[in-house]
């Protein structure tokens, strides 16, 4: 309730806007001032909401720790997070040579981190950044009669800057991957939980 | 009073107030077993009143200090005599534990009084307590351990990780054994419906079920 | 050869419950029919003296020569006497208890690693057992 009257007390006494100004100029003269407008002028409302600041990165995320994607359509695979990008998510990269996960861009939350780490100083993604990932508007709007005929679904189209930052990126890391015996397998395998496998008891 | 937890020796000394008739009246001292400081003064008075026209009211205690075992580096035979009121009447009675501290043995006895005889600590009051050489000792559970060469097995064993454990038929795999036929019953998760149920011939498992 | 691991004094035990559990310790003294006096020796297993119930331990086939209610001092020299360190190391079990400890703190890279040995390993045994049936 109270706040009710608040909002009523401030449109009788109106302090807002050009009235104000009105108010101001009548004091200075003692006359009421010449201009007043006609309409009210509709003020933005006074948000409360607050900005989300990026989430910490977890410690156990740096350049080069191997991860463990647990959801999305490449859970369970094995992959290298590069760096942590201004939003917070992780930049991460199969490598897509060794099993398919392309330059990405994950929540943490989904991802744990393991303790293997790789020399990835040799590799230079300085060029990306979440613009890099953002969505191109597409260039003709879907019209009526595609909307009815055409119902499969487009293939999706990889930029082939796209491209040549993958396979730039991926030169770099297979040579680091391949210094490492065994590493190149694990990469490309699987993560996932079998018999008397406890989660919360492992160490990664 | 209650027993909580490790019970304590105190020496608590008190006295009358004094008064202009007499600026120093006689002090009393007295041990006792309580599980913290407050406790011991009340009990303190408690027994007072009982011996001598004093009460807390009219009273002041002087010093509250806790006893301290000197030596807990080794197990003693402690005798303790003690009188408890059951449900039915008063009772004398005399009893041996083995421990490391007086304190550790008079814990043992408010817990087994508290077990045996359904006696609350408040009803028990303990009359005197000594430290015994194996000779001395009258009851033969603590005479028993308190020899020089004491050897026994530890017969029933329950391995600490199994303890607690659902019993065999509960868990997920049953196995039968028969003798013309080894079916293996897997029961797929806790729910056991039986459409989750499958059975199979031997031939379907030729590796170690375990 | 008969039963031998029985509660008496110098028998060396394993905890396995409470902030002791995984070392071992000696028995000093037997309080009575629940619980044991034991002491690591602290220097060596890092038990200090303590009394301990018969549920929390497991007795193994180790002895000391002590005396009851023996010093730390001469417990200690009596385990250097008797190289008791040593000989529990060298059991199955501490080998197995060190072994399992090591499993559980394994790395994902390590898991995987154990795995492609088990494999080559099952491999070289199916390879070796299809020979003998040749």
């Amino acid at each position: 309730m109270p706040k009710f009257v608040l909002v009523m007390l401030t449109r009788v006494l109106g302090t807002a806007g050009p009235k104000k100004a009105a108010k101001a100029a009548a004091a200075t003269t003692g006359k009421s001032a010449r201009y007043y407008p006609a309409d009210d002028v509709s003020r933005p409302k006074h948000s409360r909401a607050k900005k989300h600041n990026p989430p910490k990165i977890r410690p156990s995320f740096t350049p080069g720790t191997v991860c463990i994607l647990l959801a999305g359509r490449f859970r369970g695979k094995r992959v290298v997070c590069l760096k942590a990008l201004e939003s917070g998510l992780l930049l991460v990269t199969g490598p897509y040579k060794i099993n398919g996960v392309p330059l990405r861009r994950v929540n943490q939350a989904y991802v744990i981190g393991t303790s293997t780490k790789i020399d990835v100083s040799g590799v230079d993604v300085s060029n990306i950044d979440d613009a890099y990932f953002a969505r191109t508007a597409s260039a003709s709007s879907e019209g009526e009669e595609e909307f009815f005929a055409n119902d499969a679904a487009k293939p999706a189209v990889v930029s082939d800057t796209r491209k040549a930052d993958q396979k730039k990126v991926d030169a770099s890391i297979l040579k680091v991957v391949e210094s490492t015996p065994l590493m190149k397998n694990y990469l490309g395998s699987k993560f996932s939980l079998t018999k008397y496998d406890r989660p919360h008891s492992m160490i990664f | 009073m209650t027993a909580a937890g490790e019970m304590r020796q105190y020496q608590v000394v008190g006295r009358k107030a004094a008064t202009e008739e007499n600026t120093n009246p006689e002090a009393y001292r007295m041990v006792i077993f309580a599980p913290n400081p407050v406790a011991a003064k009340s009990k303190f008075w408690y027994f007072m009143r009982q011996f001598r026209k004093m009460k807390k009211t009219t009273g002041e205690i002087l010093d509250c200090v806790e006893l301290v075992e000197k030596n807990s580096r080794i197990v003693k035979n402690y005798g303790i005599w003690l009188r408890y009121d059951s449900r039915s009447g008063t009772h004398n009675m005399y009893r041996e534990y083995r421990d490391l501290k007086l304190t550790g043995a008079v814990s043992q006895l408010y817990n087994e009084m508290a077990g045996r005889h359904r006696t609350r600590p408040r009803s028990i009051q303990i009359i005197r307590t000594a430290t015994l050489g194996a000779s001395e000792l009258k009851r033969p559970n603590g005479a028993q351990f308190a020899q020089r060469r004491v050897k026994f097995p530890l017969p029933h064993r329950v391995d600490s990780a199994k303890r607690g454990q659902k019993a065999l038929s509960d868990l997920t795999n049953v196995y039968l054994f028969t003798d013309t036929f080894f079916y293996a019953i897997e029961v797929v998760g806790r729910k056991t419906e039986h459409s989750d149920i499958r059975l199979s011939s031997s031939n379907d498992i030729q590796t170690n079920p375990y | 050869m008969g039963f031998s691991r029985y509660v008496e004094v110098g028998r060396v035990v394993f905890i396995n419950h409470g902030p002791d559990a995984g070392k071992i310790a000696t028995v000093i003294d037997i309080v009575d029919q629940n619980k044991c006096l034991v002491d690591g020796p602290e220097e060596i297993t890092g038990v200090s003296r303590q009394v301990v119930s018969y549920r929390k331990i497991a007795l193994t086939d180790l002895t000391v020569k002590i005396q009851r209610n023996a010093r730390a001092k001469t417990l200690k020299a009596a385990w250097k006497e008797g190289d008791t360190l040593a000989k529990w190391e060298g059991s199955s079990w501490a080998k197995k208890l060190e072994a399992k400890k090591k499993r559980s703190n394994l790395s994902d890279f390590d898991r995987f690693k154990v795995m492609v040995a088990k494999k080559q390993k099952s491999r070289i045994i199916a390879q070796k057992i299809k020979e003998l049936k040749a």
